[in-house]
């Protein structure tokens, strides 16, 4: 059998204590699965279920506190956060839940930001970078600043500045969490379009029930603190996907009852 | 083709509304600068111009004063202390924060002494410093330069404690090292709160200069503040108050339009409510 390409075990995360008589409490514990290559990976759980901590752990930018994360056979460190290694060698792309947009630099600067500090910045990752920004429909907004686009612009920036580089893992935290219904399918549809184009493995947070099944193949739910699946579901619809209409796709009404009878 | 036009007249009204508020502002500016002046003008008549120099009295003579050069030349050693204390200072000041961030150890030994350093009363040290590089410029330039580097510091190092932890991780995870973080995030970052404490330490700058020079001097504003107090001249004293107030006002100026070129990236509002005047 294939090996999968991101393996987590026992997985186990509690914060540094707050005061010394009471332990801090466990965020996750025992939680287990794995990714694929090419999967597109839904996770979904409660709020404060250790989603985005995760994530975090997934990315490196956190240590587990315990069990096992392996990212193409190579083990992450545990308990060490000295030893952490951002992004593994950029392996591993991040669209968090805000944008973390640089305010300083212009749309196109901060898509070309990590071309510039990776090095890679030439002629032909430039027109890459410009043919993207075109694609996600920010031509013309290439010379604003942050504050002067919109929510979903600012969205859609921070996802092509992750896609510029080409990591073949790209996690996504709530990435289209505040936006309003419409831009959001449209973002959902530009997502699930970019990712027909290069079959990156996506991991997915969202506490969006829909949002999980129109997007995945393969959805993961959480349970409440400390965090342990409490469910997994293939989502067999097959693709493309009409994300509009996945609500009236016949499959759907029943994976979202099963999907919410164990969010409870 | 509509559209482009639609577009271009968008400008216009904006330009407009510009110009009218910025007239509208300054027409509220030039009626408090009357009613001041004229508040002056009875205190002159009431109390007599030989305790408060009228302001025409004023007005001739700082036009003289600039005319036949005698002013300006008093004021640009005063200008010139204030430059010199002022970049002395400042530059260190904003060095050094810079230097520290990754030795949080050294930063708290410092920083006892520097909260010593700032709340000390600067002015208090002009006899020391006259004492230590005698009645010339340079203990003039050495006040400006302790005043200005402990009001900067302050702010340059607010500038780094307010660095957003979130794109520092981003940056990382996108492959950045340690020097593409300070230069990149960390810097452009801090630049802001670094504008805000050169805006604070303007006016300290050239208060500094004049205080030193109204101690010991021969030359400068101070001094001339000084000499017309020792003359019983009020009128000197108002006309060297006003050349201050106008360099002042100068400095400010280049300051925020420093500060507008650089922070371009900023909201606009943010700017104009601190470009001030």
């Amino acid at each position: 059998m294939e090996e999968p390409l991101l393996e987590i075990r026992g997985l186990a995360k509690r914060f540094a204590k707050r005061s010394r008589r009471e332990p801090a409490p466990w965020v996750i514990q025992d939680l287990t699965f794995s990714v694929s290559e090419g999967e597109f990976l839904t996770i979904i759980g409660p709020s404060g279920a250790g989603k985005t901590t995760l994530l975090n752990i997934i990315a490196q930018i956190d240590v587990a506190s315990g069990g096992e994360v392996r990212f193409q056979s190579q083990c992450a460190p545990i308990d060490d956060p000295k030893a952490l290694q951002p992004g593994l060698a950029c392996r591993i792309g991040y669209v968090t839940q805000d944008d973390h947009l640089l305010p300083w630099r212009t749309t196109l600067q901060n898509v070309l930001f990590p071309l510039t500090v990776q090095g890679r910045l030439n002629a032909e990752t430039r027109t890459r970078a410009e043919m993207l920004i075109r694609t996600a429909g920010l031509g013309g907004f290439e010379n604003h600043y942050p504050h002067e686009l919109s929510g979903g612009m600012r969205k859609r920036a921070a996802l092509i500045r992750t896609l510029v580089y080409n990591p073949p893992v790209i996690l996504m935290d709530e990435p289209f969490g505040a936006l309003d219904a419409q831009t959001r399918t449209q973002l959902q549809e530009d997502l699930l379009r970019l990712w027909n184009l290069g079959k990156k493995t996506i991991i997915f947070v969202t506490h969006d029930i829909a949002e999980a099944i129109a997007l995945g193949d393969r959805t993961l739910v959480l349970s409440r603190q400390p965090s342990r699946i409490a469910g997994k579901h293939a989502i067999t619809i097959p693709r493309p996907r009409d994300v509009r209409g996945i609500m009236t796709h016949p499959e759907f009404g029943a994976l979202y009852q099963r999907i919410r009878a164990q969010l409870q | 083709m509509t559209t482009l036009g639609g577009g271009s007249t968008i400008g216009r009204p904006d330009l407009w509304h510009r110009i009218a508020t910025s007239l509208l502002a300054s027409g509220d500016q030039i009626l408090v600068l009357v009613v001041l002046v004229a508040i002056w003008q009875v205190l002159s008549m009431t109390l007599g111009s030989y305790w408060v120099g009228s302001p025409w009295g004023v007005a001739t003579r700082f036009v003289a004063g600039i005319g036949d050069g005698t002013l300006l030349h008093q004021a640009s050693y005063t200008v010139f202390e204030a430059a010199a204390g002022f970049v002395l200072g400042a530059l260190p000041a904003v060095v050094l924060p810079f230097a520290l961030r990754r030795l949080p150890i050294a930063t708290a030994i410092l920083d006892p002494f520097m909260v010593g350093g700032y709340g000390a009363p600067k002015l208090a040290l002009a006899p020391l410093f006259i004492l230590w590089f005698g009645i010339g410029i340079e203990s003039k330039i050495v006040l400006v330069a302790v005043t200005v580097f402990f009001i900067v510091y302050f702010s340059a190092q607010a500038g780094i404690c307010a660095l957003d932890v979130g794109l520092v991780r981003m940056a990382q995870v996108m492959g950045a090292t340690e020097r593409h973080v300070a230069r990149h995030i960390v810097f452009p970052g801090a630049v802001p709160y670094v504008f805000a404490g050169l805006r604070l330490a303007m006016p300290y700058a050239i208060g500094g200069a004049i205080i030193a020079e109204l101690i010991s001097a021969n030359r400068g504003l101070g001094y001339l503040i000084q000499f017309g107090a020792m003359n019983f001249d009020t009128t000197g004293i108002f006309v060297a108050l006003v050349a201050t107030t106008c360099i002042v006002f100068i400095g400010n100026w280049s300051v925020n339009a420093v500060e507008r070129r650089l922070l371009r990236w900023r909201p606009v509002s943010d700017v104009t409510l601190q470009a001030g005047t």
